[in-house]
């Protein structure tokens, strides 16, 4: 590459510029493995028994509403908190070691038309575990302390 | 990690729940918007004319409780102030909540009622929530923003949401 020309390498070499991925590549290997290495109608099972436990778990927090209700869903509830921002809900859980993602998950218009805003997100996954979702309740009943 | 209880204090959550000065301001002479795409949290912030006592508004506010006490608190505080004082509380504030030494003696920030909102520091991804109305007034203050006619006031928001209008918020010391 000079200022007066630049020479491409065929396809698909110029669209690689630099070191490639590697970690990143070697990481989705053994995630694939991994995956693999399960059953997966039993890994599908696990986590739609986790979103119907989590679902009933949620709905008994006051103010708590589920964004998202189609029939087939993946592991993870999307929700909202009468009176709370998403960004307090995801503050103090993680203070009580609760890890949620919070805001417009990079899907602002789909987030205004269900939501009309940001919402909080708990992802179940097969490490995870009722118990695990119990002190989420327990996170949420808190936050509703703290905004009383 | 910081105690909750310093950053959700009484006063906090008091302004959050009763926001203080929201509404159209007649006679604003300058204006801004501010938006966190990250959130979505968003409002306007308003200041009548310079060399004269300033005033803030924001309308309509929607963010989580530091961004809106925040903004309830800059109404209060910025009241009898003039430009030049409203932008050195900027600083003020900017440089508390981001954890800079303040240049004030004895550990007192001379922030005031202001001082609440430095609890944000021990939460670095709370810290826009807390300064995103104080970069609103400061764009109304010194940025383009100024002159907008209002009729332009919906395409620029829109443009801001479009592009992350917060980034060009950044303060640069």
């Amino acid at each position: 590459v000079t200022f007066e020309k630049t020479t491409y390498n065929e396809l698909p070499y110029k669209f690689e510029a630099g070191t490639p991925d590697i970690a990143g590549a070697i990481g989705l290997g053994a995630a694939v493995d991994y995956l693999n290495a399960l059953d997966r109608n039993a890994v599908a099972r696990y986590e739609h028994e986790l979103l119907e436990y989590g679902q009933e778990a949620l709905l008994s927090v006051p103010g708590i509403r589920i964004v998202g209700t189609a029939r087939e869903k993946a592991g993870l509830h999307s929700f909202t908190m009468d009176g709370v921002h998403p960004h307090d809900i995801g503050t103090i859980l993680d203070h009580e070691g609760i890890a949620i993602r919070t805001g417009h998950h990079c899907a602002q218009p789909v987030m205004d038309k269900l939501a009309g805003g940001a919402t909080a997100r708990a992802s179940f996954g097969i490490y995870n575990t009722r118990e695990d979702i119990d002190r989420l309740v327990d996170g949420l009943h808190h936050v509703r302390r703290v905004f009383g | 990690m910081g105690d909750l209880r310093d950053l959700y204090q009484e006063v906090i959550l008091d302004h959050s729940r009763n926001p203080k000065n929201f509404g159209e301001l007649e006679g604003a002479t300058h204006r801004a918007e501010g938006y966190n795409p990250l959130c979505g949290d968003q409002g306007r912030s308003r200041a009548p004319a310079r060399r004269r006592p300033c005033l803030g508004h924001q309308v309509p506010w929607k963010g989580c409780a530091i961004s809106t006490a925040s903004a309830s608190l800059m109404t209060e505080a910025l009241k009898g102030k003039t430009v030049d004082e409203a932008l050195a509380l900027f600083r003020k504030v900017h440089d508390a909540v981001t954890g800079q030494p303040t240049d004030e003696l004895h550990g007192d920030s001379g922030l005031g009622k202001l001082a609440v909102l430095e609890g944000v520091k021990q939460y670095p991804l709370r810290v826009k929530c807390a300064t995103l109305a104080w970069h609103a007034l400061h764009n109304a203050l010194t940025g383009n923003d100024a002159t907008l006619p209002l009729r332009n006031e919906r395409a620029a928001l829109e443009r801001g949401m479009r592009h992350g209008r917060e980034d060009r918020h950044e303060f640069v010391d």
